[in-house]
């Protein structure tokens, strides 16, 4: 079967491969690009730990066949800082003990990133809403609430 | 040096969180070797089959494919956790007993080849009649799934303390009765993964698991290869919750699949094979007797549990009696006789669970507020009146050494209004709560210890060398932590190689929660034979007795006179020129009975020590829907003393959800050997907009022998939650639950039940 | 988990994207938001030669106001569609089920059309091949056999969208273009109550528009979950009130909507209503509560959205 060329501006870096068809943005992440910081959980689209942004929107990347995304700017965990300066939330993460044993920590963040970046000023009842497309089955949340909190409120 | 902690107590950041929020942590499935193939298992389609032949010839013709593997390239050697639960072959040669067992593997240069080439292995197999419901395996009729346990009873364990029939005769009053909890699935983030590499007669293998030592024995067994050319490496590990304690099956496949090809090996278990094929939660039918005095006190406890351990014996006694024993460390049993049950039934492989027990749990306790309030009494008051107290022994023997528990009972009442709110309960309202002690390490025989070493730079750097393991609690963490206390350098300067059975001694691992009590301590005698030597040398550099000498951010100084000061990394190198560099040794062995043992003599130090915890709950039940809504929650634990509060809470936090909400929403459906929901759908793990309002609090016990007084940190809410729901449940209906968890359906069919009769 | 091959194909025009399926003989699949797709291909559920994506299609992610009606496109993503004021003041029931749809990140991917024409679920279909096959083969998968109630010849597996049966109780329309032209029937006649092949759409047809006419409504959409979020409905009731008049659909049990009518709204038709729903209400043991348990919850979450509605007959 023919690959399938595909540009992708990934974290700020114009990438262009030969993908297949049938391939998901979570394997040409992991596989190809080694990007191994969005997770696979589940793989059916019910758990959210492999949340990219594409476009700064979150969505699932088990679910995108790559092909679809031709174009778009895609954002990962491993994108997020700013050379050596982490984004407010990963800091936040970090200081308000949100990050347990991490295998949902990427998606949880990057869900928050677009909630901040689409409403500075979320109510909490809107992060809640939000944060609720993940699933995190160490830490009960509340940590991570209070982490998207306090960024919010800087 | 006790009072004045420098960084042991404070909210500090975890010393591996920086990977985890930059994508850098890196988990099994994300490892990539040189040369790596892919490798894919073919299941059991039978839940109970005879393998009459194996056929793996043609999918080795497949393009791509390095290595076909079945039980018949193995050795031989079936594994147990126990001489005498030898059971488990790994990949089976006689029978398949559960539907998703590993019969065969392929490894091959990519996922699409070794799929194509598991469709081309070829099993025989001769169908047996199945069972998948312990009490019908019991019976004589049933058919049998091993051939060494009779009545497919794994094991049977029976305590007998004092005279429990004499104490039921004159009790007050006697209450029996019967309940049901469908087992729980782990649903860590992680599906189970494994890479194995051998080259150079050596093995490594990375996978996410709660023990690499006792992993790599088992290996060295089932591989016969001397321990030590296999070598369990450090990985992070995402969630493991008592199911990733015991040798896999899928770390044997990648073994093999690894020998035979001589190339690396990873295998990544998908969703459904990861809630299938690795491991699952008993199911129990529990049969509770109690009998109190007038004044609440307990005078006899007889208890008949069945737990469905599925097709292999797994712990087999462990998880037979931990769940009594979880409670009678908590409470004053004079009288108890327990007979647990672990049956085989053909379906998949039941481990521990947050500890374990907790639907057990949550029956004694809903049981006995009915039994309180009878006598006029509430939770509080009977949960007082009954909680040990440090000094005295459990029903089989073991002494209780720091216990926080009446200050985790009165702290989370006082918190939550329990005593008003419990009397002034409504029919869709009520106010639950639930205790427990836990075991902070049990019986492993010489493996219940632990011992760490610890190097010093010549620039004064740490690498502090533990085979503690973390599977997201906090563990590595609080080995730095615990170092950098005592040797007065930032958490930053010290490096952590955990976990790698090659470098790190033995350790008991995280699933007997073991890590504060038993793996810090060893870090921290480690670290303060380090600490010796270096206020050694600085109080003859610096002209002061040893005992004026403290170490903090990385420098000795003389406490009476400050000035009086040299840099660690001075004196480090000095040492090196003395020819005797700064290393710290230290090991802990807890105190416990090294003759205890689960099925022979179930009596004895069972812990070095226990924490406690007290769990409440307050619910609203929407009566025409039966759906339960937990606003509030406050969970209170002893954890001795928090060496990181943060990590404390996080771990009491998430248990309110993983056992607090799964009371409502967790549990495993079956259709006979098929788990029916078996992903992360139809499984309904808590999310954000499900968790209540939810505060903590820690008490302090300060156990005299924890590092710094501290014991495990949080795992009584893992248990203790599950029972404050049923509680709150039987505080609201006064009923005691049916059957767990209390889903809509259930909740709404005990409703209907009690409109019929009398409250 | 790796997907099965198959080939990947952008349609830029409707005609395009038919001509395409065409080419390939119907071993085809239309890809919008591939949230109900992608996981059926996973599990080899389905098994297409190509995969044919429309997201690039002009014109199908359109929301207008035309004559006196409201198309919506059927590419439009159910997070913008709720954002679109038509839709909060005139459609509250339709507002309700976008709000209650999965959750806030598969909104932002799933389309409405997509949601619409969800493929039907049952607990021993969605699974892998491996667990499928073990099992035996369903009559949903083309065997012989249900695998939830034996010696049925009927498939049980259950319609959970969400947003068809609010937009059921408001009139909604489709319209379906195919090489053979354009047609255009009310949304109820999109299902087959077959749950076998649960749409009357024929092979190849692509739903082009959702027409709904723009007269205000009142409304609600009450959905029995476990969770709060992400879950599907184990039953949904969708409620419109137009005047004295009510339609009531009822989603999550079964193959299709059920669709109900009252002419006046009072307490005895309300519990008619709720009567006869619970009486055509026939679910079985293919979800995760029990099927006694969801049959006795269509009335009271019919009773509920009447209620919050305040229209007539709540107490």
């Amino acid at each position: 079967m023919k690959t399938i060329k595909v540009m992708l501006n990934v974290n700020n870096e114009k990438v262009t491969l030969q993908v297949k068809p049938y391939e998901t943005l979570l394997e040409t992440l992991r596989e190809r690009l080694s990007l191994t910081g969005a997770k696979e959980s589940c793989s059916l689209g019910s758990c959210g730990a492999c949340t990219v942004l594409v476009n700064g929107t979150p969505m699932r990347s088990c679910l995108i066949l790559t092909p679809e995304v031709e174009g778009a700017s895609i954002t990962t965990i491993e994108g997020l800082k700013n050379g050596e300066k982490l984004h407010p939330l990963q800091q936040a993460f970090m200081e308000k003990g949100a990050v347990q044993c991490g295998f949902c920590t990427s998606g949880m963040i990057l869900t928050a990133k677009a909630l901040l970046d689409r409403n500075k000023k979320p109510e909490k009842r809107d992060i809640v809403k939000t944060m609720s497309s993940n699933i995190c089955r160490c830490t009960g949340y509340k940590k991570i609430i209070e982490a998207v909190e306090e960024t919010s409120k800087k | 040096m006790d009072e004045n902690l420098k960084i042991v107590g404070k909210r500090v950041i975890r010393s591996n969180s920086y990977a985890k929020v930059t994508g850098g942590a890196l988990y099994t499935a994300d490892l990539k070797l040189p040369g790596m193939l892919y490798a894919k298992v073919l299941r059991s389609p039978y839940p109970h089959a005879k393998i009459l032949n194996i056929d793996v010839s043609k999918a080795l013709k497949v393009p791509g494919v390095k290595a076909a593997i079945s039980g018949f390239d193995a050795y031989g050697v079936k594994w147990g956790v126990f001489r005498y639960t030898q059971d488990h072959a790994m990949l089976p040669t006689d029978k398949v007993r559960y539907i998703g067992e590993d019969v065969a593997a392929v490894a091959a240069v990519d996922e699409e080849s070794a799929i194509e080439a598991l469709s081309l292995i070829k099993v025989e197999y001769e169908p047996l009649e199945a069972v998948f419901d312990p009490v019908e395996a019991m019976k004589d009729t049933a058919p049998q799934i091993h051939e060494q346990y009779k009545n497919n009873i794994n094991i049977h364990i029976h305590i007998e303390v004092g005279d429990v029939d004499k104490a039921m005769a004159k009790a007050y009053i006697v209450r029996e009765d019967t309940f049901k909890a469908k087992g729980e699935a782990y649903a860590m983030m992680e599906p189970y993964a494994v890479v194995a590499s051998y080259a150079n007669g050596y093995l490594d293998l990375w996978m996410p698991n709660a023990g690499p030592h006792v992993r790599a024995k088992a290996l060295s067994n089932l591989l016969k290869l001397p321990l030590n050319r296999v070598r369990v490496r450090h990985i992070n590990s995402g969630g493991a919750f008592g199911g990733r304690s015991e040798v896999a099956p899928g770390d044997l496949v990648a073994s093999l699949l690894s020998i035979k090809s001589g190339r690396p090996v990873k295998l990544v278990l998908t969703r459904e094979e990861n809630a299938m094929c690795s491991r699952q939660v008993h199911d129990i039918i529990a049969t509770v007797k109690t009998g109190m005095k007038k004044d609440g006190t307990i005078v006899a406890k007889e208890y008949k549990t069945i737990y469905d351990g599925g097709a292999y014996s797994s712990t087999g006694p462990i998880a037979t009696s931990i769940p009594y024993y979880v409670y009678e460390e908590c409470y004053r049993l004079p009288n108890v006789r327990y007979d647990g049950y672990r049956v085989f039934t053909n379906k998949g492989i039941r481990g521990m669970y947050g500890c374990h027990g907790r639907a057990f749990l949550a029956g004694n306790e809903a049981q006995m507020d009915l039994m309180a309030k009878e006598l006029g009494l509430d939770p509080v008051e009977v949960r007082l009146k009954n909680g040990l107290t440090a000094g005295e022994l459990t029903a089989t023997k073991s002494k209780i050494i720091s216990c926080g528990l009446k200050d985790t009972i009165i702290q989370a009442a006082e918190k939550s209004d329990f005593k008003k709110k419990w009397k002034k309960h409504t029919r869709n309202k009520g106010i639950g709560m639930g205790c427990v002690a836990i075991m902070c390490g049990f019986p492993m025989g010489f493996r219940s210890g632990s011992s760490c070493y610890v190097k010093i730079n010549d620039d004064g750097q740490v690498t502090l060398i533990t085979g503690m393991v973390d599977n997201g609690q906090g563990n590595e963490s609080l080995a730095v932590q615990v170092a950098s206390e005592v040797l007065g350098i930032p958490m930053d300067d010290i490096n952590l190689v955990n976990a790698d059975t090659e470098v790190t001694n033995l350790d008991p691992g995280s699933y007997s929660q073991a890590a504060a009590y038993v793996g810090a301590n060893a870090v921290k005698a480690a670290c303060e034979d380090a600490r010796k030597k270096i206020i050694a040398i600085a109080s003859k550099k610096l002209g002061v007795p040893e005992e004026e000498i403290d170490l903090k951010d990385r420098v000795a100084y003389s406490v009476k006179t400050p000035d009086k000061r040299m840099p660690i990394s001075w004196i480090t190198r000095e040492a090196f020129f003395k020819g005797e560099p700064i290393v710290g040794t230290g090991s802990f062995f807890p105190d416990i009975d090294l003759e205890r043992e689960w099925v022979s003599k179930p009596e004895g130090q069972m812990a070095g020590t226990y924490s406690f915890g007290t769990s409440v709950a307050e619910i609203e039940i929407d009566e025409e829907t039966g759906k339960i809504k937990v606003p509030k929650f406050i969970a209170a634990h002893d954890c001795g003393r928090p060496i990181n509060p943060m990590a404390v809470e996080g771990q009491m936090e998430g248990s309110v959800g993983q056992a607090g909400i799964a009371t409502i929403f967790e549990g495993n459906m079956w259709y006979k050997g098929f788990l029916l929901n078996p992903d992360l759908l139809e499984y309904k793990v808590p999310l954000a907009c499900d968790m209540p309002d939810i505060e903590t609090i820690i008490v302090s016990s300060n156990d005299p022998k924890g590092p710094f007084g501290a014991k495990e940190g949080g795992l009584t809410i893992r248990m203790n939650a599950y029972s404050a729901i049923a509680c709150a449940f039987t505080n609201a209906t006064g009923m005691l639950f049916e059957e767990l968890p209390l889903t809509p359906d259930n909740v709404l069919k005990l409703l209907e039940k009690n409109k019929g009769g009398k409250r | 988990m790796i997907l099965p091959k198959f080939d990947y194909k952008k349609a830029r025009t409707i005609e395009e994207a038919l001509e395409l399926y065409n080419k390939h003989d119907g071993n085809a699949f239309y890809l919008a938001g591939g949230t109900d797709l992608v996981p059926l291909i996973k599990l080899r559920l389905l098994q297409p030669k190509v995969i044919i994506d429309l997201k690039g299609i002009d014109g199908l992610k359109d929301i207008k106001k035309m004559n006196n009606s409201l198309v919506v496109g059927p590419n439009i993503t159910l997070f913008e569609l709720k954002q679109n004021p038509f839709i909060k003041d005139y459609f509250p029931c339709l507002f309700e089920s976008l709000e209650a749809t999965s959750c806030e990140t598969l909104q932002m991917r799933g389309t409405i059309g997509g949601n619409i024409l969800q493929n039907t679920r049952c607990l021993q279909y969605n699974k892998s091949l491996e667990w499928r096959t073990a099992r035996g083969f369903c009559l949903k998968m083309g065997g012989k056999v249900c695998n939830v109630v034996p010696n049925s010849k009927s498939c049980f597996s259950n319609y959970c969208g969400d947003n068809a049966p609010s937009l059921m109780t408001i009139d909604a329309k489709a319209k379906l273009v195919s090489a053979k032209g354009e047609r255009t029937v009310r949304l109820e006649k999109l299902f087959s109550e077959d749950g076998r092949s649960p749409f009357t759409i024929k092979p190849g047809e692509i739903l082009k528009e959702i027409i709904i006419p723009l007269k205000k409504t009142k409304g609600a959409y009450e959905k029995l979950t476990v969770r709060g979020s992400i879950d599907y409905p184990l039953v949904g009731v969708a409620v419109t009130v137009k005047k004295d008049a009510a339609v009531v659909a009822v989603t999550g049990i079964g193959p299709s909507p059920h669709l109900y009518e009252i002419k006046e709204i009072n307490e005895k038709s309300i519990n008619e209503v709720a009567d006869w729903a619970y009486e055509d209400a026939r679910p079985v043991l293919n979800a995760v509560l029990t099927p006694l348990y969801r049959k006795k919850m269509v009335p009271v979450l019919i009773k509920r959205a009447f209620k919050r509605i305040g229209a007539g007959g709540g107490r």
